[in-house]
């Protein structure tokens, strides 16, 4: 879990654009709770670093413990009360492991908790201040706003003064307000943090916690000042209470944080920064679940390893190549791996609709929507994407480099990875359609130059069991640019193939002299002798060494 | 003598507009503008038409000789400049620019300023110009006057769900029909102080209601029923195809609650889409289309034809036969979104080479039917090689806004054009905005449905949210 939680903070950068933008400052800060998205969007860009996003959040649970101190403090040294303001920061350290919380939660938490700092050291002007507050912190931070309120009434009731009661119809008005104005949804959305989680979903109860924990704290640090306990006593209180806590939060964030969560929460890390050797590591130590096949063969195939090193690793079907939805979905891995197979029309489909689908715009998908409409030639559409991914400082410098291929079909023609790429495009039928393979005869057909493709397409067969079809792809295209020569694992296929037909008694098709010229090894040949000695011996299965091979996959992995 | 007035300020305007700075050294031809509004003609009351220079030389710009305020090539209007020109009749703007360091002009430009209002106010979707995605989308309506925008509805309030065929009754912002989908499914149907949430699929029908058109005099909006769906292109111009699996169309009585047919509008051997009813309420046009199957490999083998059936509102009856009104077929094309203009004079169409979505297909061209002779053109003067595609006319028959890729392909925005009584249509204007081009550059949307209106829709939103969020709905029947 304590691994993973920085890949998920990383995730969040990735649901959002911050842009340094009049416009879209505007948009996101006149709107209830405005200033706290604003600025939570602001944090949030940073996070592309997974490090960075630890220290940036545990600067800012121990700034929100440490005000939580000021607030309630009883003395300038009453250092006892700090394990206890700890409570409130641990519990939403917890719940921002849910990823349907967004971060302006955060902000807006810390928003009350200094406004209460602020509040509750005022010496006079209290009421109208309390009021004025109130007011601010709604439309700044939304429902933060009845925390605040509800919190310095109690700790003036404790104190002995009510200077701030006003200010709790002041902020029901204000959330009546926006209610009745339709600033927001709904009643809920307008009085509860339910304002800071996904639109329309309902949020756990959990997530109340670290509100909760405020005014908590609030009453306890007044009832030890009622009480005036031991100091020691104090201490031992708030200890108890920050331990007692400490499994509470592990339950939350465990809930949110699972191992396989994670572990996908580091696959799409490692696949925006392109970082393919850290992906396969990744992949190799995480539980096997289809799309974990699924982004380890997409590393493969950037490495170019994909058909070579194929069954080196845990493979089961297909699926373990590229799950093919029924329904259209906002999944990033089927954005990747399509794009990464050479299906450019499915990637787009898939990319453009995570593109609109979350919070804000999330930036690989920008990226590769703006790649693919430079490789459809729609340099217009190309050109905007560029501009928003221009107002971002992290993505600013890649989109200064792909303005190069603006209006100009030369530069995109020449280049290594573009240049293949938009011949790829079919001249008919329909993206996600039919099945994968399908659509990779057709990109086949369009650009039989595309060497990744062509390894998706072998690797499907393969992972298919369909061995004929393997032939007939090599007779096809053997000897283009995008096959020159056999991985062993296709002449492992097509070996095997030849051998069935002819104990079928079909001795035109895919025969010795075949396979020979078609870039089977005279090696792979005595292997094969090898092995069908071997796997006869063995009862027809292919025995351990022969692991990593197709014909292990073939007769030891059932599909 | 209101069009010779017109052909005279038309011909001083040119005359006005050939004449260049006598005192600067010329540039040969118009200047790079963006958006392109060398020789549009607009309404008597528009927004500014604030537009950019695209050059890189320090630039100043004149209207009918006034210094018009210009910052880093966009040039900015101010309003009650905007206005003085406006009611000069035609403006024309003369671009100069610093080239080693001399100041050049080029040829000036005209805007020439129409005598015929156009309708205050236009409502849109703002969608993503995709595909099934969305966190964000609306309907909203923008004040022509200005560049004043506020939403009618945004589906931020409504859990992120789908929204779409604002439709008002000719123009009356009160009376209007829109559909919102997922988990507050449902039709809105406003009319004045009714609000109300319907649920439109019946037993006899194949789907929710779809596309609506009003009744022009009474309170019945004629829908058309759709097996809907949608494909990714692999490649080609076209990147989505959206196809009826089938469709009919009907007429749905507001105050009874009731859908009526006729076997003509609702048969399984033809596809029926798009209706629309004539200004006077006699004729309900829509498109038809010989069932094909199956889809979607036979896509692009639906033909779709513009027919019309007398309707009797009175009666509720349906006449007995279909009359054709304009074969696309036989030309080997499609057509769709019928619209006649309210004086009753011109039917507006989209052609295209198959299907009925013509939104995406990038050879959609916008065509005019005289309705009193039966002969169809292309109106060169609005299409562009991308799409021209869905149309409206303004409540005098004098403006036409449209959607239109022309731009970058992808992003439809909206375009005014003015047509005469002759059915001449001038070269369309873009939707003005302040700083235009950093605005449209910006904007991740797409307009989507543009309709005009008379006024602002004055709806109390939580009242409209309430009606969406918490209403069961009103079942509709069909009719005994």
């Amino acid at each position: 879990m304590i691994t993973g939680l920085p890949y998920i903070l990383a995730y969040r950068e990735q649901q959002q654009l911050f842009l340094f933008d009049k416009a879209y400052i505007a948009g996101v800060l006149f709107k209830v709770g405005g200033l706290s998205t604003l600025i939570g969007r602001f944090i949030v860009q940073f996070f592309w670093n997974p490090a960075l996003a630890c220290v940036l959040v545990s600067i800012l649970l121990a700034a929100s413990a440490f005000i939580t101190w000021l607030a309630f403090r009883r003395s300038a040294s009453d250092w006892g009360l700090l394990p206890l303001c700890l409570v409130p920061a641990l519990l939403m350290g917890a719940c921002i492991t849910d990823g349907a919380l967004h971060f302006d939660a955060v902000v807006s938490w810390m928003l009350c908790l200094g406004a209460l700092a602020w509040y509750i050291k005022l010496e006079s002007g209290r009421a109208w201040r309390a009021v004025v507050i109130t007011v601010f912190l709604y439309f700044a931070a939304g429902p933060a706003a009845i925390v605040f309120a509800v919190t310095a009434f109690l700790d003036d009731c404790l104190k002995g003064r009510f200077s701030s009661a006003s200010s709790i119809p002041v902020a029901f008005a204000c959330a009546f307000a926006a209610y009745a104005f339709a600033w927001v949804p709904t009643l809920n959305t307008a009085l509860t943090p339910a304002l800071f989680y996904d639109l329309d979903a309902p949020m756990p109860f959990v997530h109340w916690a670290p509100w909760i924990a405020i005014p908590a704290v609030a009453l306890i640090s007044g009832l030890f000042r009622l009480l005036s306990p031991r100091k020691g006593l104090c201490l031992a209180i708030a200890c108890a209470s920050l331990i007692a806590f400490l499994p509470v939060s592990k339950r939350i964030a465990g809930k949110y944080c699972t191992d396989y969560t994670s572990a996908l929460y580091q696959f799409e890390h490692f696949t925006v920064n392109e970082d393919w050797d850290g992906l396969i590591k990744c992949c190799k130590k995480a539980e096997w679940r289809p799309l974990t096949a699924n982004y380890l063969n997409m590393a493969l195939s950037y490495k170019g390893k994909l058909c070579e090193d194929l069954f080196k690793y845990d493979q089961r079907g297909p699926i373990s190549l590229v799950i093919a939805h029924k329904e259209r979905s906002i999944d990033v891995t089927q954005a990747h791996t399509m794009f990464a197979m050479g299906n450019i029309a499915a990637a787009q489909d898939v990319a453009f609709n995570i593109l609109q689908s979350l919070n804000g715009f999330c930036p690989a998908m920008l990226k590769m929507n703006a790649v693919i409409e430079i490789l459809r030639g729609s340099y217009g559409v190309a050109d905007k994407y560029l501009t928003l991914l221009e107002k971002a400082p992290h993505y600013r410098a890649w989109a200064r480099q792909q303005r190069h291929f603006l209006w100009n079909d030369e530069a995109v023609e020449d280049d290594s990875f573009l240049g293949p790429k938009r011949k790829s495009f079919p001249d008919s039928g329909f993206a996600m359609y039919g099945d994968p393979m399908t659509e990779l005869y057709r990109i086949l057909e369009s650009n039989p130059s595309d060497k990744r493709a062509m390894d998706y397409a072998l690797s499907f067969l393969m992972l298919a069991k369909d061995m004929n079809s393997v032939c007939q792809i090599v007779n096809r295209f053997y000897g283009s640019p995008a096959l020159q020569s056999l991985p062993d694992n296709v002449q492992e296929a097509v070996l095997f193939q030849s051998e069935y037909l002819r104990n079928v008694g079909n001795l035109y098709y895919f025969d010795e002299e075949w396979c020979l010229s078609h870039g089977v090894t005279h090696e792979t040949i005595r292997r094969f002798e090898d092995f069908k000695q071997a796997s006869m011996q063995n009862g027809g299965k292919a025995p351990g060494r022969f692991r990593g091979s197709f014909w292990y996959y073939l007769t030891a992995v059932q599909i | 003598m209101r069009r010779l007035i017109t052909a005279l300020s038309i011909l001083l305007s040119l005359a006005a507009c050939s004449r260049v700075d006598g005192n600067l050294p010329g540039i040969a031809g118009l200047p790079p503008i963006e958006p392109d509004y060398t020789g549009v003609t607009v309404p008597p009351v528009i927004a500014p038409l604030d537009f950019v220079y695209l050059g890189d030389e320090p630039c100043r710009v004149f209207a009918n000789g006034e210094k018009v305020h210009s910052r880093n090539g966009a040039v900015l209007f101010r309003r009650s400049q905007w206005k003085r020109l406006l009611a000069s009749g035609s403006i024309t703007v003369s671009v100069q620019v610093k080239r080693d360091g001399q100041w050049m002009s080029f040829d000036p430009f005209c805007i020439y300023v129409s005598e015929d209002e156009i309708d205050p106010y236009v409502s849109y979707r703002l969608i993503p110009p995709g595909y099934q995605g969305w966190q964000q989308m609306g309907i909203y309506q923008r004040d022509l006057t200005s560049y004043r925008q506020s939403a009618i509805m945004e589906n931020t309030l409504t859990g992120g769900n789908c929204m779409n065929c604002h439709t008002p009754s000719w123009g009356d912002p009160s009376k209007f029909v829109f559909h919102v989908r997922a988990a507050f499914g449902g039709t809105i149907l406003a009319n004045g102080d009714i609000l109300e949430k319907l649920n439109t699929k019946t037993d006899s029908t194949i789907s929710a209601l779809v596309y609506p058109a009003w009744h022009p005099k009474e309170d019945m909006v004629a829908f058309s029923v759709n097996k809907t769906l949608q494909v990714f292109h692999a490649g080609g111009p076209n990147r989505i195809e959206v196809y009826d699996e089938a469709s009919d169309v009907v007429v749905y009585d507001t105050g009874r609650h009731e859908v009526l047919w006729s076997p003509l509008t609702k048969s399984a051997e033809y596809f029926e889409t798009f209706p629309y009813f004539s200004p006077d309420g006699k004729w309900l046009y829509f498109c038809s289309a010989e069932a094909v199957s199956p889809m979607p490999d036979q896509y692009n083998h639906a033909k779709y034809a513009i027919k019309r059936i007398a309707f009797d509102a009175a009666t509720r009856t349906f006449g007995d036969a279909l009359e054709t009104v304009f074969d696309a077929p036989a030309m080997g094309k499609s057509a769709s979104f019928p619209r006649v203009s309210p004086d009753g004079k011109y039917l507006c169409f989209t052609l295209h080479e198959y299907g009925n979505f013509s939104i995406w297909h990038q050879d959609a061209d916008l065509w005019l039917l005289d309705l009193a002779t039966g002969k169809a053109a292309p109106m060169d003067a609005v299409n562009s090689d991308s799409v021209d595609s869905f149309h409206t006319w303004s409540s005098n028959s004098r403006w036409m806004v449209f959607s239109s890729r022309r731009d970058d392909g992808l992003y439809t925005k909206l375009y005014f054009s003015h047509i005469d009584e002759n059915g001449n249509a001038t070269k369309p204007f873009l939707l003005p905005q302040r700083n235009p081009v950093e605005y449209y550059k910006k904007l991740m949307f797409s307009y989507n449905l543009p309709q005009f209106m008379t006024g602002e829709v004055d709806l109390n939103k939580r009242r409209l949210l309430n009606v969406i969020r918490n209403s069961g709905g009103t079942d509709i029947k069909p009719a005994e």
